[in-house]
C-alpha cells in the first residue's frame, strides 16, 4: 500500500496536461437525496425560472458566488410534498464546491451534504459535526460564519462561501418555493 | 461552455421536430377534431415548457454575469473554470464557471495569489523609520486529472531580486497531490511543513497584526518548506493528519559571525530545496482535531540528523527535535488562540568549541510560546473591524552546551513583546493592518506598523 502512490505518481508526471477537474465526489445526487427522504417514492423537478427583481432580492448583500442556477427537486411521498432538496455550487477559495441542501414541507433544514470538492485545503467543511451547525435552522436565522455558524480553522473562505450559499437558497425558499408551494 | 439546464438545444430541436412530426400522423390517424384539438393544446403545453427551458438558458448565463462581477468586491475573483467533465455532467444545473479572466471555458487550471507591503517606524530610533513591499506571490494548480495535480507557488520577497539588491526570488511550494481515497492521498515535492497555526495559512488576511508573530518566524521558521513525500488524510470524527519524509536543514551552513543565527536558528540553515544537502532524511508528523466546530487543537513534531554527513564537520551527528503544539478557538465574534514550541539541537560542543570568541553558537535549545485574543467588533457585508492583543515570549538561544574554561556565551534573555492593533478586512480577501509591539526588556525595538495585503 505504501508504495501504491509511486506507479501514478510517475505516471503522472510523464502524462500530458489535458483538461480535467480535479474532484473528489463524496456523494451523487441520488444518495444525497435518498439520505434526506428515506420515505420519498419521487423527486418532482421544480424548474426555476426567477424574475428579474427575484434574482436581485437574492443577489443583494450577497458575498456567496452561486456559479450555477441551483436545481431543486420537490420530495414527494403519494401527494404528500417531503420537502425540497436543492443541489447548488458555490467557490471555495478558487473550486468549485457542489452541495446539496435538504429542507423539511416547512422550510426547516434537514440536511447538508457536501457532493463534490476541489480545493487543496478546506475539506473539513465535510465534518459531521462543523454541517450539523445547519439543522433546524430556517431563513429566520441569521445563517453567518462567526455568527451562528462557527469557523474551521485554516478552511475559512470554504466555510464563508458555503455557508452564504446555504444562507441564498432558504432566502430562495422563503421568496420563490413557499410562495409557489401553496 | 455548456449552460445550466437540463435539455440541450439538440434534444430540443429533436422534442420540436418529433411533436410536428406526430401532427399530420395524429391526424392521418384519427380525424376527429376533438382529439386534434387535444392534440395541439399537449403540443401548445409542451412549446410553453420548451419556452420555460429555453428562458432558463438565457436565464442561467445572465445569474452568472452579476455573481462574477460580485467576486471583485466580495467573493474570491480567481481564474478558476470547471471543465464540463464527467462529474461536473453527473450534477445536473452544475454550469463550467465563467472565466473571469482567461476566459477559457475547460480549465483545469487556478491562478491565485496574494501579496503585502508594510510600514514600520521603530519609535526609539526615528531613521530607521522603512516602507517593503514584503511579498508578492502567486501560484497555479493545474488538475492533470480527477485524483492528481500539481500546487504551486511563487514568491518575490522585498519588490526587487537581483545581485544588487536585498530580495529574493523563489519558489516556495511546487508538489504533486495524488488523491488515493477521498480520506486521504500523497505529495511530493517542495511542501510547506504542517507546524504551528501560521506556516500552512500564512497569508496576510489569515493573522492579525502586520507581521508573522515572532515565535512562528523565529522559532518555526514560517515559511517553512521542505522536499520529500507526505500522506494526508482526514477521519469522519474530525482528525486531520500527515507526516513525511523530507529534506531538513543543513548545520554545516551555521555561521558564528552573523547575528542570523540568534534571529533565528532554523531560518539560518534552511535549505530551501535549493542543491539541498539531503544526506539526512527528516520526518514530520502533525495532527489537527476540529471534532467541535470553531476548535482546532493539534500539533506535530520534526526531527532528523542536520549534519549531512560533511566530511570532516564536527557536528554530523547533532539532531534537530522541533516540536509544537497549539490551540484555537472561535466563538461568536471571539477568536483566541494559543501556541507552544520548543526545539533542541544535540552533539554541538565541539562545532561550537571552534567557534569560541564568536556571538553566535548552536544553540542546544530554543522555545517560544504566544497567547493571542481577538474580537471582530463590527462587520457589516464582508467588511469587518478586529482589533486584537497578543503576549510573546520567545528565545533563540535558552541554553548551549557547556563550553569549558567559562569561554562559552551566556544564553539568551527571553524575549517578551505586547502586540496591540487592529485588523480591517474591507473585504474577505483585502486587509489594512495597524499595531503597535511594545518589548518588555529590550525597549529599542518598539515600533508602530502599518501594513496592507490581499489575496484571491
Amino acid at each position: 500500500m505504501q508504495l501504491r502512490w509511486l506507479i501514478p505518481l510517475g505516471a503522472a508526471a510523464a502524462l500530458p496536461a489535458y483538461h480535467a477537474a480535479y474532484a473528489v465526489q463524496y456523494l451523487s445526487v441520488e444518495q444525497a437525496q435518498r439520505a434526506a427522504f428515506a420515505q420519498a417514492d419521487g423527486f418532482v423537478d421544480v424548474p426555476l425560472a426567477l424574475t428579474e427583481a427575484q434574482r436581485r432580492a437574492l443577489d443583494q448583500g450577497e458575498a456567496a458566488l452561486s456559479i450555477s442556477a441551483p436545481k431543486i427537486w420537490q420530495a414527494r411521498a403519494g401527494q404528500k410534498n417531503l420537502g425540497w432538496l436543492i443541489v447548488d455550487q458555490v467557490i471555495g477559495k478558487a473550486e468549485a464546491i457542489s452541495y446539496a441542501l435538504a429542507l423539511d414541507a416547512d422550510g426547516k433544514i434537514i440536511a447538508l451534504d457536501v457532493l463534490e470538492y476541489r480545493e487543496t485545503h478546506g475539506a473539513e467543511i465535510r465534518l459531521p459535526a462543523w454541517r450539523k451547525q445547519f439543522l433546524g435552522k430556517t431563513a429566520q436565522y441569521p445563517l453567518r460564519l462567526d455568527n451562528d455558524i462557527r469557523n474551521i480553522s485554516g478552511a475559512t473562505l470554504s466555510c464563508r462561501h458555503l455557508t452564504d450559499g446555504v444562507r441564498r437558497l432558504v432566502q430562495l425558499y422563503a421568496q420563490v418555493l413557499k410562495p409557489t408551494s401553496g | 461552455m455548456r449552460a445550466a439546464f437540463s435539455i440541450s438545444p439538440v434534444a430540443l430541436a429533436i422534442t420540436l421536430a418529433l411533436g410536428l412530426a406526430a401532427l399530420p400522423a395524429a391526424y392521418a390517424a384519427d380525424n376527429d377534431e376533438a382529439a386534434l384539438r387535444a392534440e395541439v393544446a399537449e403540443l401548445r403545453a409542451q412549446l410553453v415548457e420548451l419556452k420555460h427551458e429555453v428562458q432558463q438558458m438565457h436565464a442561467a448565463p445572465a445569474a452568472v454575469a452579476p455573481a462574477v462581477a460580485a467576486t471583485a468586491s466580495a467573493a474570491p475573483a480567481s481564474v478558476a473554470t470547471l471543465p464540463a467533465n464527467a462529474d461536473a455532467a453527473s450534477l445536473p444545473g452544475a454550469a463550467p464557471m465563467q472565466s473571469s479572466i482567461l476566459n477559457t471555458a475547460a480549465s483545469a487550471t487556478t491562478l491565485y495569489g496574494y501579496g503585502e507591503m508594510n510600514y514600520t517606524r521603530p519609535t526609539k530610533d526615528k531613521s530607521a523609520t522603512q516602507a517593503d513591499l514584503a511579498r508578492a506571490v502567486f501560484g497555479f494548480i493545474h488538475a492533470f486529472d480527477e485524483n492528481t495535480r500539481i500546487v504551486s507557488e511563487f514568491e518575490w520577497e522585498h519588490a526587487v531580486a537581483s545581485a544588487d539588491d536585498q530580495g529574493e526570488a523563489e519558489v516556495e511550494q511546487l508538489y504533486i497531490e495524488h488523491q488515493l481515497q477521498p480520506n486521504y492521498g500523497v505529495r511530493a515535492g517542495l511542501m510547506l511543513i504542517p507546524l504551528g497555526l501560521l506556516n500552512e495559512h500564512h497569508e496576510p488576511t489569515n493573522y492579525y497584526g502586520v507581521y508573522r508573530n515572532f515565535v512562528e518566524t523565529a522559532i518555526i521558521p514560517s515559511t517553512w518548506r521542505e522536499g520529500g513525500v507526505s500522506l494526508y488524510g482526514n477521519t469522519e470524527f474530525g482528525l486531520n493528519w500527515s507526516t513525511g519524509v523530507t529534506t531538513g536543514p543543513d548545520l554545516s551552513r551555521w555561521d558564528p559571525t552573523s547575528p542570523e543565527g540568534r534571529e533565528s536558528p532554523l531560518g539560518s540553515i534552511h535549505q530551501e530545496l535549493q542543491l539541498a544537502k539531503a544526506r539526512d532524511p527528516s520526518v514530520f508528523a502533525a495532527a489537527n482535531w476540529q471534532g467541535i466546530p470553531g476548535l482546532t487543537v493539534g500539533g506535530g513534531v520534526f526531527t532528523g540528523k542536520i549534519g549531512q554527513g560533511q566530511p570532516g564537520f564536527l557536528a554530523n551527528n547533532a539532531r534537530l527535535l522541533l516540536g509544537e503544539g497549539h490551540v484555537r478557538w472561535q466563538t461568536g465574534p471571539f477568536d483566541l488562540s494559543a501556541l507552544y514550541t520548543r526545539g533542541t539541537i544535540s552533539d554541538t560542543e565541539n562545532l561550537n568549541l571552534t567557534f569560541i570568541g564568536n556571538p553566535t553558537p548552536v544553540p542546544k535549545s530554543f522555545w517560544g510560546g504566544y497567547v493571542q485574543g481577538a474580537w471582530r467588533a463590527w462587520e457589516h457585508d464582508g467588511s469587518a473591524i478586529a482589533p486584537f492583543v497578543r503576549y510573546e515570549e520567545y528565545n533563540t538561544a535558552a541554553s548551549y552546551e557547556a563550553i569549558p574554561l567559562g569561554l562559552g556565551v551566556d544564553p539568551l534573555v527571553t524575549s517578551k513583546l505586547w502586540t496591540a492593533g487592529v485588523n480591517y478586512w474591507l473585504n474577505p480577501n483585502v486587509v489594512f493592518k495597524a499595531d503597535y509591539q511594545q518589548f518588555r526588556n529590550e525597549s529599542d525595538r518598539n515600533r508602530f506598523d502599518l501594513g496592507v495585503g490581499f489575496q484571491f
